[in-house]
């Protein structure tokens, strides 16, 4: 049992049925605003031509990624990822500018419209420490949500991918450590599975470009002029008859 | 007297919306609190929303969702029910909610309920009522039930229910009162399967058992569509572990595609299909030889009868392969004991459904599935006996039914009835002419087919009443319209699973003006005379005399049940054991009562009728998220599935001119709908599909009103003579652009 | 420095006038200002993470965590007091504009010619170079403090906006995200420059020998008339004139006796500048 948890999912879409219980369960945890969603069920399919059919479903949510690039994006922290792996919000720190939302690259992300600040999966942290399953974990009919310790060889994530063949939801181009593993191959046609690059906003590259830079530059020049004035005015000392002051 | 609009609510956040109602003293500080609240964040995360988890109050009780009825333990903050999660010790629900079941919140703060007696103040269908007390609301209807009892005798009401934990009251009001005719909706769903079973083992629901299943023949049935929790679970645990499914249906629903074999079978035609198997298995010697000569009757007949129905001979009316059959029957004799034909759930298909299943219950007796198996796969669990009030015999009934069980129908039981009969006759008047119908909990007005025939059937009559949580299409045409409490704000009698019991209780009281039906039944009874009916002071003193028996004899009080939710019967308690409740006390391949009254004594082929050239079948279904026509409103449900759609075939799709997301016509002999369109491989081209529930025309529900299209409006009646189930599937359409 | 010589007399008689150079609102707004920056600044580089926005560093940004509590605390404080900084200055200029804030502004604030040419020549004086160049007579703020003046208007208005764009960002729809992505750099931007500013002002204000009459004045509101003979020749000249005219005005109420005839009414005190007219506007 180890002591620092690697909190992660596994995800069989083999056993996915669509049932969409999952995001009812989060929604009623979350009083998630209507039109907004934490996770999804993504349908792939059907494919082929009759009788030949198949049809996927692959659930999704957060990935908790080893290295997550929305932590990167908050100027403040007010996202982070915990010690045991959950990336979460802090709401009362957060306010709101959508830099994470942008930074992430399967779209996992929003800003809630009611309360105006970014909302993600949160694995359901607080039931968890309650040693019960997140929300959608512990209400999925075809079993095919897992939640669980990777550090711990004995927890159904562990067992679930022992020795199988797993697929991680990466590409070549982005690769964030997500910590989902998929026991069939999932749908890349969804962004949520198959991540895209980002951009950064507007906002961003001139934060990084130009503010950053001008600002070193103004204190760094105005504090070593002042520095050099005072060096001088050292080495030329003071004249209190000169100047007045007596 | 002035109109009651009904009440506009803000918000659809239950908490934001209880808060303008004026009705929470919610009081929790940390909802919406943003930067203003500097109390340290609870292990750093986020604690902006009050997740429903943080529950300072959980009970437990049962779902009302749908008729699987799982264990539930609702989760309260501040007195509002912030999250339902499954009940671990309920075998419906292990601890697992379906999308409806997540959602069964959203009934109880759903923006439309009903929750105030209401009397119709303009014509029928224009939604004007007015709210009234409960006294004058059932002054009223006593007042005209007894008038009507009195003027054209007892039977000239009509009650239907769709059946749930308080039936035993309903049908003390039915049968105290006086009348014969009970609808109920089983006639639209199940009746093939009940009668079939009935006549072939004496059962009317056989259990199912997946551990260690191997082969599974699904006709129809599509678990991972129309949800059963507990056995969807164990269907897809055995997919998992490696069963195979062969799956029959006409379209390519969730089932078909985790089916090992989808196959596309002919519609009306699954008898043949099963009759083949039953061919293979006799002629290749492949049945269960020691259970059919100990445990059945009129085996001969059967193989005699079934010669003519090769693999061949069914591969040209199914469409299905000759080899494909042959294999399968093949493959399951081999898998015995671990292989069983699944016998089917809503079998309203075909008039030829109930040869269907027939034939699949015999198919399974050929399996043998009874002694090895150490239980057997089809006797249904002994019923645990519990305490009731004491009440007199019921009045003797004088006049036939209208739905015509049994003078019409010989083999519906009772309860059952024949639904849609019931409607036709009070348009004919024939063999008299109905004048009220008090409506509890069902929806006929959407559930029945040829929805016109219903409307013009309620315009006949002088009373309606319907009890019912939200302003659902038969409470918009209504006189009256009782509010019933949800199902989460109520005490219904005690329900028995396997060797437990369970309690269903109030987690919060009622909103408004709702009560619990035991309530509503008992003030009604009393006004009408039928008190005797109804000895229990109110709903604890009823389960208190539910549970007396075993209070007696294990201690159980209703104050203990209401903690943990239910209490087991002991071992020691005994059922029946092998026994099968048939004429000849076997299973009955043949059967001496269907031949005695005329009928077939082994399933045969009937063929069933086809769609003219333009035509397609019509085919219904289920959903995951919706529970017939009850859960359109909810909120929740309504976010992940809002409207329905045609699934057509791209081929000929094209040929009409129709691209996917067009709208379109679909016509049939009873009427027209128009509603969007959804091309798909998955489905034969000489079908289509609509999902049922939608098309609501009441406009007291504001989410669902006008979305999608209902059967219902299409549907043509036809019905079985044996079984009397309804043949939903024998109405053919036309489909063109719009 | 000065462009004559003046008497030794001349400058002890200058010494002992006093002139109000700041009056109590200055003083005070000045004040709460330093604090606010005091509490602000720390704060505000604390917010940013060192890791992608380098405004602070690492340890820096866990101290103020472990101080306030949490992130949302630190941010939360910051934002009150921000709004207590933006509160207090909007009062007192709408409240004082009239009487403060105008006169302050049309004096303290408007570049004249004069000042540009002393943009021109005073960079080389501080180099060393070029003294026999006389600088053009500054009014109450040299050319260098009305520039800084223009840094700390516009930056403060920057900081200000944009700050309670963020401590509001709640309100502010989806669809105008931008302008809370945008806020932030701004304000950091804003804040940056403004510090630069502040760095010069600070050195000038309190550590440069000069100016020394400026930093005390900045706690008792006065200097000396040499001091402001010398470095604020005109506002000198127009203190002088006015207390003149208050004066005469006095005289003209109450019958004063008539002081001792000069030759010029306006300039009737000793140890003014005989040779100079009273000018300045």
């Amino acid at each position: 049992m180890a002591d620092i948890k690697k909190y992660g999912f596994v995800i069989d879409p083999r056993r996915c049925i669509d049932c969409r219980a999952c995001l009812v369960a989060c929604r009623a945890e979350w009083n998630t605003p209507p039109g907004q969603t934490r996770i999804w069920v993504h349908t792939d399919g059907p494919h082929g031509e009759f009788p030949a059919v198949t049809q996927t479903w692959v659930p999704v949510q957060c990935h908790h990624c080893e290295d997550p690039w929305c932590v990167d994006a908050c100027p403040t922290g007010a996202t982070f990822k915990r010690e045991d792996g959950l990336v979460l919000i802090d709401e009362e720190a957060c306010i709101g500018c959508g830099l994470c939302v942008n930074a992430c690259p399967y779209q996992v992300r929003f800003r809630n419209k009611e309360t105006g600040k970014a909302d993600k999966c949160n694995a359901c942290f607080h039931r968890v420490e309650r040693g019960e399953l997140p929300a959608c974990v512990a209400t999925c009919i075809g079993g095919a949500r897992l939640f669980g310790d990777f550090n711990d060889p004995e927890s159904p994530v562990s067992r679930a991918i022992k020795d199988q063949v797993v697929y991680r939801p990466i590409t070549p181009e982005v690769d964030t450590g997500p910590m989902t593993f998929y026991l069939a191959p999932p749908d890349a046609s969804a962004v949520q599975v198959s991540p895209q690059p980002r951009k950064d906003l507007p906002a961003e590259v001139f934060w990084r470009k130009w503010a950053i830079p001008i600002v070193k530059l103004a204190v760094g020049a105005t504090f070593l002029g002042q520095a050099g004035a005072f060096i001088l005015q050292l080495l030329r000392g003071e004249n209190e008859y000169e100047d007045g002051a007596v | 007297m002035s109109d009651q609009p009904l009440e506009k609510f803000p918000r659809l956040n239950r908490r934001k919306f209880l808060q303008a109602a004026g009705l929470a003293g919610t009081g929790v500080a940390i909802a919406g609190s943003g930067l203003h609240d500097i109390r340290r964040v609870e292990a750093g995360g986020s604690v902006g929303h009050l997740p429903g988890s943080y529950a300072d109050k959980i009970v437990p009780t049962l779902c009302e969702m749908c008729v699987w009825r799982c264990g539930v333990r609702a989760k309260v903050i501040d007195g509002v029910i912030e999250k339902l999660e499954g009940n671990p010790d309920h075998p419906h629900s292990e601890g697992y909610l379906c999308a409806r079941g997540q959602a069964g919140l959203m009934m109880t703060y759903d923006e439309d309920r009903v929750l105030d007696p209401l009397m119709r103040v303009g014509e029928r269908g224009s939604g004007r009522f007015r709210k009234v007390s409960w006294e004058e609301a059932l002054d009223y209807i006593a007042d005209k039930m007894l008038k009507i009892k009195e003027n054209f005798g007892p039977e000239a009401m009509i009650f239907s229910s769709t059946h749930n934990l308080s039936q035993p009251l309903f049908e003390n009001l039915l049968y105290g009162y006086g009348s014969p005719n009970y609808g109920t909706q089983r006639s639209l769903c199940f009746n093939a399967m009940v009668t079939a079973h009935l006549l072939t083992y004496g059962i009317e629901e056989p259990a199912r058992r997946y551990e260690g299943m191997n082969y599974i023949i699904l006709t129809g049935r599509n678990l991972f569509g129309g949800i059963s929790t507990s056995e969807t679970r164990a269907l897809m645990q055995r997919i998992a572990e490696g069963a195979h499914v062969v799956y029959l249906d006409p379209r390519f629903s969730e089932t078909a595609a985790k089916a090992a074999e989808w196959l596309p079978i002919k519609p009306g035609t699954d008898s043949a299909f099963i009759l083949a198997l039953i061919h293979v298995m006799i002629r290749d010697e492949l049945y269960d030889k020691w259970f059919v000569s100990q445990y059945t009757v009129g085996f001969d007949e059967l193989a005699e009868g079934v010669q003519e129905y090769t693999p061949a001979w069914a591969a040209k009316i199914t469409e299905i392969p000759e080899a494909t059959i042959y294999r399968i029957a093949h493959e399951f004799a081999e898998n015995r004991p671990n292989a069983f034909a699944h016998p089917g759930w809503r079998t309203s298909n075909f008039i030829n459904s109930f040869h269907t299943e027939r034939a699949i219950a015999i198919l399974n007796a050929l399996q043998g599935l009874c002694p090895q198996q150490g239980d057997c796969m089809f006797l249904s669990e002994p019923a645990i006996p519990l305490g009731k009030p004491p009440q007199p015999g019921y009045p003797p009934i004088r006049a036939a039914r209208l739905d015509g069980v049994p003078w019409k129908y010989k083999f519906v039981p009772p309860k059952l009835g024949v639904f849609q009969e019931l409607r036709d006759a009070i348009l004919t008047g024939e063999p008299y002419q109905a004048h009220g119908w008090f409506i509890a909990r069902q929806n006929p007005m959407m559930s029945l087919p040829e929805r016109q025939k219903t409307r013009a059937a309620f315009q006949k009559l002088g009373l309606v009443v319907v009890m019912d949580i939200i302003m659902n299409d038969s409470a918009w045409y209504a006189d009256v319209v009782l509010p019933e409490a949800t199902y989460l704000e109520r005490y219904d009698p005690l329900h028995a699973v396997g060797r437990r019991v369970f309690l269903r209780q109030p987690v919060i009281e009622p909103r408004g003006q709702s009560r619990s039906a035991l309530w509503i039944y008992k003030q009604l009874g009393e006004r009408l005379g039928l008190g005797d009916y109804f000895q229990y002071e109110d709903e604890e003193d009823y389960l208190r005399q539910q549970l007396k028996p075993w209070t007696e004899q294990l201690g159980v009080t209703l104050d203990q049940l209401k903690q943990t939710g239910y209490f087991d019967v002991p071992d020691g308690y005994e059922g029946p054991t092998y026994r099968w409740d048939t004429p000849s006390g076997k299973v009955e391949l043949a059967s001496e009562t269907l031949r005695n009254a005329g009928y077939d004594a082994i399933p045969r082929w009937y063929d069933p009728p086809e769609p003219g050239e333009n035509e397609f079948y019509l085919l219904t279904g289920k959903v995951g998220q919706h529970t017939q026509f009850a859960t359109q409103n909810n909120a929740y449900l309504y976010e992940v599935r809002p409207t329905n759609q045609l699934w057509m075939h791209p081929a000929k799709a094209a040929e009409r001119g129709i691209a996917n997301g067009d709208r379109v016509r679909v016509t049939s002999p009873a009427g027209s709908v128009e509603i969007e369109v959804w091309l798909t491989e998955g489905i034969r081209p000489d079908c289509v599909y609509l999902t049922p529930g939608f098309g609501h025309e009441s406009r007291g529900l504001r989410k669902a009103f006008g979305r999608g299209a209902s059967a219902s409006d299409l549907h043509l009646t036809f019905t079985d003579p044996i079984s009397g189930g309804q043949a939903l599937t024998q109405t053919f359409v036309t489909v063109e652009k719009v | 420095m000065s462009d004559e010589v003046l008497t030794l007399e001349q400058r002890r008689k200058l010494q002992e006038q006093v002139l109000v150079k700041h009056h109590l609102a200055n003083i005070l707004t000045h004040w709460f200002n330093v604090a606010m920056w005091l509490l602000l600044l720390p704060t505000g580089i604390g917010i940013l993470l060192e890791k992608t926005y380098p405004a602070s560093s690492t340890a820096w940004n866990d101290l103020m965590r472990q101080i306030f509590g949490s992130t949302a605390s630190l941010i939360y404080w910051h934002g009150v007091w921000g709004q207590i900084w933006l509160a207090v200055l909007t009062f007192n200029i709408f409240i004082g504009f009239r009487k403060y804030f105008l006169t302050f502004a049309s004096t303290r604030m408007l570049l004249d010619k004069d000042d540009i040419r002393w943009l021109m020549i005073k960079p080389w004086h501080m180099l060393g170079l070029r003294k026999h160049v006389p600088l053009p007579p500054q009014d109450a703020y040299n050319a260098g403090q009305k520039l800084y003046s223009y840094v700390v208007v516009v930056g403060s208005f920057w900081i200000g906006l944009t700050g309670m764009i963020m401590v509001y960002s709640e309100h502010i729809p989806t669809s105008w995200q931008w302008v809370i992505q945008w806020a932030m750099p701004i304000h950091f931007l804003a804040v940056g420059i403004t510090f630069s500013g502040v760095i010069i002002h600070v050195y000038m204000g309190a550590i440069f020998p000069e100016e020394r009459q400026a930093f005390f004045s900045m706690f008792t509101g006065k200097v000396n008339g040499l001091y402001a003979y010398l470095h604020h020749r005109k506002w000198y000249l127009r203190k002088m004139a006015e207390k003149a005219a208050w004066e005469a005005e006095y005289r003209r109420r109450y019958r004063e006796p008539a002081q001792v005839e000069a030759s010029s009414t306006a300039t009737a005190r000793p140890g003014a500048a005989p040779a100079e007219a009273p000018g300045g506007d």
